[in-house]
């Protein structure tokens, strides 16, 4: 079986999502499921410029899983949304 | 800004047992007059005794340095004035006074005067330089020989270093590991291979490093106080803080003009600045996820600059730790001590303020502490100046 590519997933850390929750997403490692942790590429990103969008309905702290931006993000939301990109 | 820096530090540890020093360290700038003068003076035996004739005579030629009136003549009214012990019949205080005139980068004039302290070390880059002192001869009522005093005018130059120290680091030693203790030569070599070590030693670390070992030389219970002071003529040392996105994004070209042109340390501090920069050089923005904290979000690694950071909540705690002068071991591993520890390390600190409003900040549910570029980028340039001496400049794009 070919090993497929592992998921990857931008947290932001700017200013706004910082204070709005993305502080403790950073402590990933120790709320999510170990099996989807070794599947996927966590990494941070200064900004990902969505706080600023006009418009927006969703709102900081917002993370990037493969190419899709979530925003509002949890820790449940989270870990839900990796492990469902991670098994599709 | 100036393109002179003239670092100035001193280093002293007391006689084992005592709680007072006998040496007397005073440093005064008067930048109207370009002037510096530090004195040094070492008064006889050690302890509160020694520290009150120590701090009249530092007092005395430091005062009369300030004044229009010839060294050499302020040096012979100190003397005068100088009481004598009726035992010993020698003098209660030896001094120096190096009185360090600045009026252009190629013009350094240095005045110096020595009674009865060690001689002092001159160095440039790393070399030894040896210079003809003028000897003055005074007779004074009741001393049981003439007095000599020696003058010298010197001309001191960029990377120049003059090291002044009191007879506890040259008789380091005497009797134990060095019979006759550390000697001139001694402080001159190991001074010598400190600079050869590290060219760009600071004085705050040349002179610890001295007196350390002096008192290394005494078996960590030093014989007498042991004073090192330290002049460095050097180039000063420039940071330049970047933070906020331009105005308007035609405005982006020059930031990075600005960017490339400066010669010091980089300090980006605002995610969508550092995007901006690592868009107009092209290198590639990698958050450092290793270091977590509560408080600060992750600084990012970027290729060419010394630091990127977040910008708001970093630069507020930052001037927070400035303005209440934290010391850098309190403070933990994270970006704010990384950005306080450059700031240390600078003479010269420029801001560029980007003046484009942050849409996201005027949220209502962000803390309060977020709060205007502006005022804390002047806080800032406030905790800096009155809390480090640091020359500080800004502009806003």
């Amino acid at each position: 079986m070919a090993k497929r590519e592992k998921v990857a997933v931008k947290i932001c850390v700017g200013t706004a999502c910082f204070v709005q929750g993305g502080a403790d997403l950073l402590l990933y490692d120790e709320f999510l499921d170990p099996i989807v942790l070794a599947n996927c590429e966590i990494e941070g990103v200064s900004c990902l410029g969505k706080c600023k969008e006009a418009g927006s309905k969703e709102g900081a702290p917002f993370v990037q899983i493969g190419d899709v931006v979530h925003g509002d993000m949890t820790e449940k939301k989270f870990c839900d949304l990796v492990a469902e990109a991670v098994h599709a | 800004m100036n393109d002179l820096f003239i670092d100035v530090d001193y280093a002293q540890i007391y006689k084992s047992g005592q709680k007072i020093g006998g040496d007397v360290f005073l440093l005064s700038r008067n930048p109207e007059r370009e002037q510096i003068v530090c004195t040094l003076s070492d008064g006889l035996g050690s302890g509160v005794k020694a520290n009150v004739l120590a701090s009249l005579t530092a007092h005395m030629a430091h005062k009369l340095s300030f004044s229009e009136m010839d060294l050499t003549h302020s040096a012979k009214i100190i003397m005068n004035t100088l009481p004598v012990c009726k035992e010993r019949k020698i003098s209660y205080a030896t001094f120096t006074i190096v009185d360090i005139r600045h009026p252009s980068l190629d013009d350094i004039q240095v005045n110096l005067v020595e009674y009865d302290n060690p001689q002092a070390l001159l160095f440039r880059d790393s070399k030894p330089i040896v210079w003809q002192r003028e000897k003055i001869l005074l007779h004074r009522e009741g001393a049981f020989k003439k007095e000599e005093l020696s003058r010298s005018s010197l001309q001191m130059a960029v990377g120049d270093r003059l090291i002044v120290f009191s007879d506890g680091a040259t008789q380091a030693g005497m009797g134990k590991a060095l019979p006759l203790g550390w000697r001139l030569e001694g402080v001159r070599e190991f001074a010598q291979h400190q600079i050869e070590r590290n060219p760009s030693i600071s004085s705050h670390d040349l002179s610890r490093a001295i007196a350390r070992k002096a008192n290394g030389l005494d078996r960590l219970a030093s014989k007498d106080d042991i004073t090192v002071m330290v002049v460095y003529v050097r180039r000063p040392r420039r940071t330049l803080v970047v933070t906020g996105p331009p105005f308007t994004k035609e405005k982006d070209e020059i930031l990075g003009e600005k960017l490339r042109n400066f010669e010091g340390k980089k300090i980006i501090s605002g995610g969508t600045t550092a995007l901006i920069v690592s868009r107009l050089f092209n290198k590639k923005l990698k958050v450092d996820l290793s270091c977590w904290s509560a408080d600060v979000p992750p600084v990012s690694i970027m290729e060419g600059f010394d630091l990127v950071t977040e910008g708001m909540l970093t630069l507020s705690k930052v001037a927070t730790a400035l303005e209440q002068k934290k010391s850098l071991r309190t403070l933990p591993n994270d970006a704010v001590r990384k950005f306080v520890a450059l700031m240390m390390d600078s003479d010269q600190v420029h801001f560029i303020v980007g003046t484009k409003i942050n849409e996201a900040h005027q949220d209502p549910s962000i803390p309060v502490e977020i709060g205007i570029r502006r005022t804390i980028i002047g806080r800032l340039r406030k905790a800096l100046e009155d809390n480090y001496l640091k020359e500080t400049s800004q502009e806003y794009l």
